[in-house]
């Protein structure tokens, strides 16, 4: 019982995270209906911006998540201004495969630049948990969880509330119809698109204290984030944090009674059973 | 398509030759074996693709491909020419319960499910004691040997490839203008209109993903062979295999007959161009510009290089 | 129209054809397959910078003496995985005329690029574990380490030998392996000689070495008895996993095997949360203090056990051109298999030289067992004076 708690526990903690690395992916796709195979790489750039600034001033990756956020916005805005956007009228494979080309693009820019070292940062709770009723939260992993849950209700009170979330949805939903009431839709889905890979930034600026960064992380976590998005519904913010949460329990609720080495394997025949059943992901959001 | 057929018969045909007269231990007959092989993964992958089913699991028939034949040649002594159908059935089984879950998705999903399903089909192998698991299996050397689809050199194995590429190239020409291409394309415009019409939407995906599948797994045996070692992370791989295959034909030209063909011949010898004369220097440069380039590539011509047209007497589109 | 491209195209691969330094008399080439991108880049460049300090000296002193002083150039491929290794290995034999290849860090591009280089008859040296390396019957590939099922087995024997100098009979063990060829391979090894040894495995879980969350297997081995822990990781798990024992607040001995554990990056990252991890290496730096302070003045750095194992094969390849008197790769591969070489960074190296068997497996090679102690590596098996053992935090007195 206790084993099913911390299986639980770890896995909500984790999914949470999971869920503010993929919300991003799912903003992308739902404002402009392409598959951003590069988005995996903007948690690589975050990692590195909160690192860096850890390195310089000692300030901890969570704070410096919210520059990590900063900085891959940028990013993902400009390239989106600069790059993608000239294929927006072209097919779909069109976009995603500009955005494939990219991959390679940053992770071997960091390479060249940055190093192939692995990096971490030492930060005074990393190797600390709570005990609670024999059930050990870790510390690192909490902390992650509640930035994490911030920053989804931020996002959820910008999409709502504020002029530039009426505008992302607005275009999503008839880009013609909003562009006739005035908003620009360039303008509009650099910032969304750049909202997206700033958020994903963020999530590595946040998984910092307990991950190390490296050109290739991203290819790590890519998969995840794909399989989080997808289950909880392209395009709908709220299902990929539920999403998250559903994955990060099943990885760790399947390890008590499966070989760790396969819990991959679980999520995925999870993950096609579901698809099978709600075939357009749990929440599915703007319907594209 | 009929400038498009004579196109590929004579690169195949200029392959052959090329086979014969250069020297069979070289660097550029290697190349032109990968850039046949890639060709014709990218027109496996075409098959479906070309109709708007973007799938990213093709790696889960490469490597179910190469595994069977490379299991029953180690364990059973079979040789691949026999090994071949048996890894062409598995794999074709393999997309038939495939199927099941995943005829209704659509875009992202469809794609994202084959990537899991290849996913999954990576750790099964890694997992199974027969497969050698992760450390891998050597194809049993032999020298020279055409019963044991094996060779030194790489260029006794143009005529193999060229036949491999022949066949994909006619499989695809054979179904785009067959009537199941008439029900593929009009899938692909609008399926529930299809639907509405009559046309049994399931049963036409079904056989394209099966001809797919199946060509995808003699691929697979054909890169064991040429390669003589395999392991689950390589023929399961997903960028090396089925993001490849998508994106030599998105290059080149999706749904059309040279699409592959084209996007192979300028992705793999540029890639090894880079890789030639960049990999002395910074780690990493050769594929940043890769990628850089494609960028390019795909920025420029969205709808593919055959989209090129060159302006003809009369004005007439090809 | 479409022969324009296909023209083009032709040149692309023409192009590709032609290289610029063309066979001369006065250098010999040497190939280099390691990953230089990828998640193994590190490793490809601690590789390449032991490889470039070894070829700068062998061309101060004179370049190869017996081939009338001509210069030793390495040429670089990068072979991020296996399918990459065998176009790379052509064309360094082909184009670049390479008489001899090193490479390939990972056992799985080894055995792929090993696989070329003896249907082409170049002789190659790596330090990559797999058993499978030397027992395919072939005769151009040589290995400088020992097998991962030997590695295996004296990382427990060695591990129960320390823990016995502690005080401490080991019954129970925990294996955490991850799950690709190297880990694979050789948990077996410490599983198989934990057997031997009637010593039970309380805890034995293979992961993907992508894992992002580790905490299922550190749940695992806190509910176990195991009096020592047993992790084959790459990097990024095996800091993952040391700081989620620490966070369990696992104090049971540690004992890595190889890989992650014993790089620069590990000490860096963890601090004094590494001081006391033990682990296996096919070679330590300590073994040669006046080389690695040579090699720390230039990088900044000690150098790791693949900078040395590779940089000592790729000496030992050299010697066997001089010996051989030749740029012919059957000749050199001869003197490789009947050389026994013991200057240069062989002398870091375990039994100080390297040398091989009828099978190409290294018969000088020797696995050690050495400690994180205060950012830096001791060997602590075989027992030296002076090299202090730490077990469960305390000096252990002998």
């Amino acid at each position: 019982m206790i084993s099913l708690l911390q299986a639980l526990v770890d896995g909500v903690l984790n999914g949470g995270v999971y869920g503010v690395i993929a919300v991003g992916l799912s903003l992308v796709f739902g404002v402009l209906g392409i598959v951003n195979f590069s988005q995996a790489q903007f948690l690589m750039i975050g990692m590195y911006v909160a690192w860096f600034i850890w390195h310089a001033t000692g300030i901890d990756p969570i704070i410096g998540a919210f520059a990590a956020l900063v900085v891959g916005g940028a990013i993902g805005a400009l390239l989106y201004s600069c790059l993608i956007r000239h294929v927006a009228d072209a097919s779909v494979l069109a976009q995603i495969f500009v955005t494939v080309g990219l991959i390679a693009v940053l992770e071997n820019l960091a390479l060249i630049f940055l190093g192939a070292d692995y990096r971490s940062v030492k930060t005074s709770y990393q190797t600390e948990a709570i005990n609670v009723a024999s059930v050990l939260v870790s510390k690192p992993y909490l902390i992650a969880f509640t930035a994490a849950i911030i920053v989804s209700v931020l996002l959820s009170l910008l999409l709502n509330r504020s002029w530039l979330g009426r505008a992302i949805r607005a275009t999503a939903q008839n880009e013609a119809a909003s562009t006739a009431f005035g908003i620009d839709g360039l303008r509009t889905k650099s910032l969304a698109f750049g909202l997206g890979t700033g958020l994903t930034a963020f999530g590595g600026g946040v998984i910092l204290p307990y991950a190390s960064v490296n050109p290739t992380v991203g290819s790590q976590y890519i998969v995840l984030m794909f399989t989080v998005a997808v289950l909880g519904g392209l395009g709908s913010t709220m299902g990929a944090l539920v999403g998250g949460i559903i994955v990060g329990i099943i990885q760790s609720v399947s390890t008590l009674f499966l070989p760790v080495q396969m819990k991959d394997l679980a999520l995925f025949v999870v993950f096609i059973a579901i698809l099978a059943i709600r075939p357009q992901g749990l929440l599915a959001g703007v319907s594209r | 398509m009929k400038q498009a057929l004579i196109v590929t018969v004579l690169v195949a045909l200029g392959s052959l030759v090329a086979g014969f007269v250069f020297d069979a231990n070289s660097y550029p007959i290697r190349v032109l074996c990968i850039v046949l092989l890639t060709a014709s993964m990218g027109q496996a992958w075409n098959l479906v693709g070309g109709f708007n089913q973007i799938s990213l699991g093709h790696s889960a028939f490469f490597g179910i491909g190469a595994y069977v034949t490379t299991v029953a040649q180690v364990k059973f002594g079979l040789n691949p020419w026999l090994g071949l159908p048996l890894a062409m059935i598995a794999s074709v089984l393999f997309a038939l319960i495939l199927s099941v879950p995943t005829m209704r998705l659509k875009g992202p999903y469809f794609a994202l499910a084959t990537l899991a399903a290849a996913e999954a089909c990576k750790i099964a192998a890694s997992v199974m004691g027969i497969t050698g698991g992760p450390q891998g299996l050597s194809v049993p050397f032999v020298g020279d040997s055409w019963a044991m689809m094996q060779f030194r050199y790489p260029g006794t194995y143009v005529p193999i490839f060229v036949g491999l590429f022949a066949i994909s190239s006619i499989v695809f020409a054979w179904l785009v203008s067959s009537r199941v291409g008439y029900f593929l394309r009009a899938v692909r415009d609008n399926e529930l209109a299809a639907e509405v019409a009559g046309v049994a939407t399931f049963k036409t995906k079904l056989f394209s993903s099966i001809v797919s599948a199946a060509l995808m797994a003699v691929c697979g045996v054909l890169f064991a062979q040429f390669t003589y070692f395999i392991d689950p992370e390589t023929v399961f791989s997903i960028p090396n295999v089925s993001i490849r295959a998508a994106l030599v034909v998105i290059i080149g030209g999706v749904g059309t007959l040279v699409g592959p063909l084209f996007g192979a011949l300028l992705i793999i010898p540029l890639e090894e161009l880079l890789n030639a004369s960049l990999s002395d220097s910074v780690g990493g440069l050769p594929p940043l510009l890769f990628g850089a380039l494609l960028i390019v590539v795909v920025l420029l011509k969205p709808a593919g290089l055959t989209s090129i047209r060159v302006p003809r007497m009369g004005g007439r589109k090809s | 129209m479409f022969s324009r491209f296909f023209s083009a195209a032709l040149t692309v691969v023409a192009l590709s054809l032609s290289h610029t330094g063309a066979f001369a008399q006065e250098t010999v080439k040497i190939g280099v397959v390691v990953p230089l991108s990828g998640p193994n880049a590190q490793f490809g460049a601690n590789i390449r910078n032991g490889l470039e300090v070894a070829t700068k000296e062998i061309n101060e002193r004179g370049g190869i003496s017996s081939l009338k002083g001509a210069k030793v150039e390495l040429v670089f491929a990068d072979a991020t995985d296996p399918a990459k290794a065998g176009v790379a290995v052509q064309r360094l034999v082909s184009r670049d005329r390479v008489v001899g290849v090193v490479g390939s860090f990972i056992s799985n591009i080894t055995l792929a690029a090993s696989e070329v280089t003896e249907r082409l008859g170049v002789p190659m040296i790596t330090h990559s574990f797999a058993d499978q390396i030397t027992e395919r019957g072939y005769r151009n590939i040589f290995q400088v380490s020992p097998k991962a099922s030997v590695i295996g087995a004296a990382t427990f024997d060695q591990a129960a030998a320390l823990g016995n100098l502690a005080g401490e009979k080991i019954s129970k063990i925990a294996l955490l392996w991850e799950d690709t060829s190297y880990g694979t391979a050789q948990s077996k090894g410490i599983r198989d000689a934990a057997k031997r040894a009637g010593v039970e495995v309380v805890v034995d879980e293979g992961y993907p070495p992508g894992i992002t969350d580790v905490t299922p297997l550190i749940n695992k081995v806190r509910a176990s008895s195991a009096q020592l822990i047993f992790p084959v990781s790459y990097v990024n798990d095996a800091m993952l996993i040391i700081r989620a024992l620490r966070q369990q607040q696992i104090s049971t001995p540690i004992v890595g095997g190889a890989g992650g554990y014993i790089i620069p990056d590990f000490g860096k990252a963890l601090g004094d949360v590494a001081d006391g991890v033990l682990s296996i290496t096919p070679a330590n730096y300590d073994a040669n203090k006046e080389m690695a302070d040579k090699y720390r003045a230039t990088y900044g750095i000690w150098p790791s056990h693949e900078t040395l194992l590779y940089t000592a094969g790729f000496q030992d390849l050299v010697q066997a051109i001089d010996t051989a008197k030749s740029t012919d790769p059957q000749k050199i591969r001869d003197a490789i298999a009947s050389a026994r070489y013991c200057v240069g960074f062989a002398r870091a190296l375990p039994n100080n030289c390297v040398a091989f068997d009828q099978n190409g497996l290294t018969s000088t090679g020797q696995p050690i067992m050495v400690q994180w102690q205060k950012g830096e590596l001791v060997t602590v098996w075989p027992r030296t004076a002076g090299a202090q053992l730490i077990w469960r935090g305390s000096v252990v007195k002998e």
